[in-house]
């Protein structure tokens, strides 16, 4: 079960309490991503998607269970900087210039940024040109390409990422798929990808995993079968349409 | 459109001085105690040669107040920030460290400290709850996100400290140090009244008291305004400086996870008691570091013996109620006024930004004047009455809680606004609907910060002029080396403070 | 501004090091507060310190400002101080209530200068005068002027008091009738406002107390007793020298310790000169007189003080 480069969570339970009534966030949440694979989650609002994330993140703790990142426990492998992370908002720090918040992981690491890699990652997601701009000057695309091009600064073989394009709008957001895609094939590192974009999930990722809500869980996994590279004309083949449309049911089905 | 308003602002301000100059000429007021700006002008000259020593003093006492008061501040913020146990544990003296009648406190460090000492000390006490209010509210509310970036590699709490929340914190501390600096000169001026010494603004005031000129008084008085006002301006050009690319740039969503409140029954009692007594743990402790003599300094535990133990304790506690008898009723209706005036103030500002816009030069004098050089002049118009008492003290409480309204006010979202207006609601309709209940949890807060301004104002009246109450006890008993008495006052009046506050 | 004023003090120690014959020995350090800002009321001890009167009595001496907020009494407690100039009534009355170790080893006005001042053109002459007037008054003086009030006869209450902050205006703008204040001062800052000013002293109607007492603890008196003699008699030697020609020395201080003080020249000469008849007695400056001592604790006793001649200390004036 455990695979020593992925991710693995087996049987993970949360709850939260707050203004006096437990919420049951997860319940027995088990979930594997071999090496090199691309895994999405999908789900409603609230059923949890996130917070499977913050725990393979270290981010939160948990009730019962098991995570490993790498064959590590979640803080270890971010402490060895196994992971790299973009969240929903790109959180970059406003008074950093664009290749100073790229640099923030390698700062938190201890490590000395390597100014060829991170100019490297910069031209990776076209940003040439804006490397002293500061996130202010910067359109929303771009500051989520800031986003992931920090989270790939630090060579990660587990690439996490939350909602990354959940702010952007349908045309930008289908551009940064498809770059997306192009850089996570030139890293060959494990991607978990949270979305509530059924088109999103299954344009990227190998297998859509369906969660749905009170209690948090997951309720089917569901391979995608085209091949990579898959390029944009994807978004309009009746296949892709087939799958989406599958695991729309599943989203919202029983 | 800012360049006219700046410029309608110039103008009102040019007539205001256009007929405080005619009122001073003709002698209008309290038969020409009001001198005209240009005979202020010209004393000022001819003063020259007196005001760089005592510049520099006052300066130097602000200065060294300022960037003490502030370094505790911040680090104490930081504390806060990262220990909400901590804060709850100090509540008490932060609220104690806010609600300070200074008037009260000049003459016991006075006492307790030599040298420039008490200037710094009143200097910095002035600072600190601004700043360090500022450094917790701007570390609360660094961007979690960002935080969430850090932590998610393994950050610790140190690294989250470092790279997102103080640097997220400095356009909100720099606003405190805004608000800070006029308060550290105005700290200083005020202890250099008690404190003796030569030089310094606040021992030239009160060498120039007993001359009759007022035009030397509001000369002083405006050099100490101008330097608040400078510094003042200062960090607002540092911080518009720093600001522009601190802003964070989407607006943060994300709800801050909800704080584990307190834990058995017996804990939450305990961190109470302890919050309680922390800040008299802290008095007892400075007068054994001070190593004041007992016959001055007194500890909680003394003034507990004066006043109830000891065999005078029946006289003392006789004068005390009188004196609080006297100063509590003025005090609550001084506060009413000048919140009642603030709230005016505010919904005209809303009404006729013009208006406020000539009229803030004028309210920015009241607020850095020292009250000293304005009460002889305030006793010759209105007496000695209570109805100076209630000027004085609407004075000292009108602006911090216009400030607070105003920005209550601001922001109140547009759309907001634009919705009544939409209906073809008039002005009045769209005030009544909006911006009124908009404004009223600000009414809240500005109470609480008027409370202590308003004991403030009205000792500074009853020492001055009136000669009743808790002020002019105060005086009297620094008179009578009645040390037991001038810190059961000052006791009283801080904790007075506080429960008000609270 | 300590810093400032050892400033002072070492210029004041400079010029008298080069106008005198050097002196091996060392000076011993002595403080003392003084009762009130640097005016003409202290003109004596700047001119002993310029003189180095002190120096050559073997001292160092610190001198430290006062104003109308420092108690001097508090700074020897504190000792911040070795000796202060002090109001009798308040040292006295500390004595009495608080327990106070204090000892009186000199008075520098036997008759103390305050009074009732007004102005000419509504003259209040007597206390008699003061019936149905309004009168300001610093709160500490107020028990002095009810006993003065009483003494002549009059109910406290036929006199409307308000609190007096130091400022003539009120006075000169007829807002109130008459102050309480120095009567070597005030006169002079009403004429400069353009009016006449009458005062008379309370001392003549009664309240017969010394001014500015040299007051020392009772431990500084045991450890310091021969550095307090030196200093009286260089003080003394300072005050004889001002008041020989009182319109001579307060010119002189114009730069150093008037400096800054906002007031003029002129305003310092009508005070050295007012202050002069209020200073001297036939036993010298500073004289505790055994009809002096009794006289002041009389008149206390009028408003509840209660002292006896323990609290005088006569022996080191005897010395100098």
């Amino acid at each position: 079960m455990t695979q020593p480069d992925g991710i693995s969570l087996d049987g993970v339970c949360k709850t939260f309490a707050g203004r006096g009534r437990v919420v049951e966030a997860l319940r027995d949440v088990t979930l594997s991503c071999p090496k090199g694979t691309f895994t999405a989650i999908i789900g409603p609002s609230g059923c949890g998607k996130s917070t499977v994330m913050r725990i393979a993140l270290g981010l939160e703790s948990l009730d019962a269970g098991a995570v490993r990142v790498a064959g590590e426990p979640p803080l270890e492998a971010a402490r060895d900087g196994v992971t790299g992370v973009a969240f929903q908002d790109a959180a970059l720090l406003p008074w950093r210039s664009v290749r100073r918040n790229i640099e923030v992981p390698l700062e938190v690491l201890g490590r000395k940024p390597d100014a060829a890699h991170v100019q490297a990652m910069i031209e990776l997601v076209g940003l040439k040109g804006y490397e002293n701009s500061l996130p202010g000057e910067l359109s929303g695309g771009m500051r989520q390409r800031v986003a992931i091009a920090r989270a790939l600064v630090t060579h990660p073989q587990v690439l996490f990422m939350d909602e990354p394009f959940g702010a952007l709008d349908q045309i930008l957001r289908r551009q940064m798929n498809v770059e997306l895609q192009r850089i996570w094939a030139e890293t060959g590192s494990t991607a978990l990808l949270v979305t509530h974009g059924i088109d999103e999930a299954v344009f990227l990722a190998d297998r859509v995993v369906v969660m749905h809500a009170a209690p948090g869980r997951i309720v089917d996994v569901i391979d995608v079968p085209f091949d990579r590279p898959r390029k944009p004309p994807l978004f309009s083949d009746p296949a892709f349409h087939k799958v989406c449309d599958h695991v729309a049911e599943v989203l919202h089905g029983g | 459109m800012a360049a006219e308003r700046r410029f309608a602002g110039l103008r009102n301000t040019l007539i205001l001085l256009l007929l405080w100059e005619i009122i001073g000429q003709l002698g209008l007021v309290a038969g020409g105690a009001l001198p005209p700006p240009s005979d202020i002008l010209i004393r000022l000259w001819q003063d020259r040669g007196d005001y760089p020593g005592h510049i520099l003093a006052t300066l130097q006492a602000s200065v060294a107040g300022f960037v003490i008061g502030n370094v505790v501040a911040v680090a104490a913020g930081v504390l806060f920030a990262l220990s909400p146990p901590m804060l709850r544990l100090f509540r008490g003296i932060n609220i104690a460290a806010f609600a300070l009648p200074p008037i009260a406190i000049a003459p016991i460090l006075a006492l307790t400290l030599s040298g420039m000492a008490p200037r710094v000390t009143l200097a910095a006490l002035g600072v600190y709850f601004v700043t360090m209010t500022a450094t917790v509210i701007g570390i609360a509310q660094a961007d979690s996100r960002a935080e969430d970036v850090v932590r998610a590699y393994g950050g610790s709490r140190w690294k989250v400290l470092r790279l997102v929340q103080f640097r997220g914190a400095v356009p909100s501390i720099l606003a405190g140090l805004r608000v800070a600096a006029p308060n550290a000169v105005l700290g200083a001026i005020l202890a250099e009244f008690g404190g003796g010494g030569r030089w310094g603004l606040g021992t030239y005031l009160l060498g120039s008291l007993g001359r009759g000129e007022p035009d030397r008084l509001w000369g002083i008085g405006l050099i100490a305004t101008l330097i608040a006002g400078l510094s003042y301006a200062g960090f607002a050009l540092l911080s518009r400086r720093l600001l522009g690319a601190t802003k964070a740039v989407t607006l943060n969503a994300a709800v801050p996870t909800g704080k584990d409140d307190g834990g058995p029954l017996w804990a939450r009692i305990g961190m109470a008691l302890a919050t309680v007594a922390l800040p008299f743990v802290l008095w007892w402790a400075l007068i054994k570091l001070s190593g004041a003599p007992a016959m001055i300094a007194k500890t909680p535990g003394d003034v507990f013996t004066y006043l109830f133990l000891a065999p005078s304790a029946e006289t003392a506690q006789a004068k005390l109620l009188a004196a609080l008898a006297q100063t509590l009723p003025i005090t609550f209706i001084g506060m009413v006024a000048g919140l009642a005036f603030a709230f005016a103030l505010a919904i005209l500002s809303k009404l006729s930004p013009r208006f406020i816009s000539g009229f803030m030069p004028v309210a920015l004098i009241t607020q850095t004047m020292p009250l000293v050089a304005l009460t002889p002049l305030l006793v010759l118009i209105l007496g000695r009455g209570t109805s100076l008492t209630l000027w004085i003290t609407i004075s000292v409480t009108f602006f911090p809680a216009f400030v607070t309204l105003a920005q209550g006010l601001a922001l109140v979202p547009r759309s907001a606004e634009d919705l009544p207006r939409a209906y073809g609601a008039s002005r009045w309709t769209e005030l009544r609907m909006v911006t009124i209940p908009a404004s009223l949890p600000y009414l809240f807060a500005a109470t609480r910060l008027t409370v202590p301004r308003a004991l403030l104002g009205v000792m500074i009246a009853e020492w001055l002029a009136t000669g009743r109450g808790l002020g002019n006890l105060l005086n009297q008993s620094r008179g009578y080396l009645d040390y037991g008495m001038i810190w059961s006052v000052a006791a009283v009046s801080v904790i007075l403070s506080v429960v008000f506050y609270q | 501004m300590l810093n400032r004023r050892t400033f002072l003090g070492t210029a004041a120690a400079g010029i008298a090091a080069s106008s005198l014959p050097f002196r091996a020995h060392a000076a011993t350090p002595l403080t003392m507060q003084a009762a009130w800002i640097n005016d003409a009321e202290f003109a004596g001890y700047f001119l002993a310190m310029d003189q180095g009167y002190y120096t050559e009595a073997g001292l160092n001496l610190e001198y430290l400002s006062g104003g109308p907020d420092v108690i001097p009494e508090s700074t020897i407690i504190a000792g911040r101080a070795d000796l202060a100039l002090t109001t009798p009534d308040t040292t006295i009355k500390a004595i009495v209530e608080q327990g106070a170790p204090f000892k009186i080893i000199g008075a520098q006005y036997q008759k103390n200068p305050i009074g009732i001042v007004s102005l000419a053109k509504n003259p209040i002459n007597t206390p008699q005068d003061l019936i149905g007037k309004t009168l300001a008054v610093p709160p500490v003086n107020v028990i002095s002027v009810e006993a003065m009030l009483k003494m002549n006869g009059i109910e406290p209450g036929q006199v409307n008091i308000v609190p007096y902050a130091y400022d003539p205006t009120p006075l000169v703008k007829g807002e109130i009738d008459a102050s309480l204040d120095f009567t070597t001062n005030v006169p002079f800052t009403i004429q400069q406002a353009g009016e006449e000013a009458t005062s008379f002293l309370l001392y003549d109607f009664g309240y017969t107390i010394y001014n500015d007492t040299v007051v020392v603890t009772e431990q500084v008196l045991a450890e310091k007793r021969d550095l307090l003699v030196a200093w009286l008699r260089a003080s003394r030697k300072g005050w004889e020298e001002n008041l020989a020609d009182p319109s001579v020395w307060p010119p002189k201080f114009a730069d150093t310790y008037f400096k800054g003080t906002g007031r003029s020249i002129e305003n310092e000469l009508y005070f050295n000169a007012a202050q002069k008849p209020l200073m001297e007695s036939p036993e010298g400056y500073f004289a505790l007189t055994e009809d002096g001592i009794e006289k002041c604790l009389s008149a206390l006793g009028e408003v509840g003080i209660v002292g006896n001649t323990d609290m005088f200390d006569t022996s080191l004036l005897a010395e100098v």
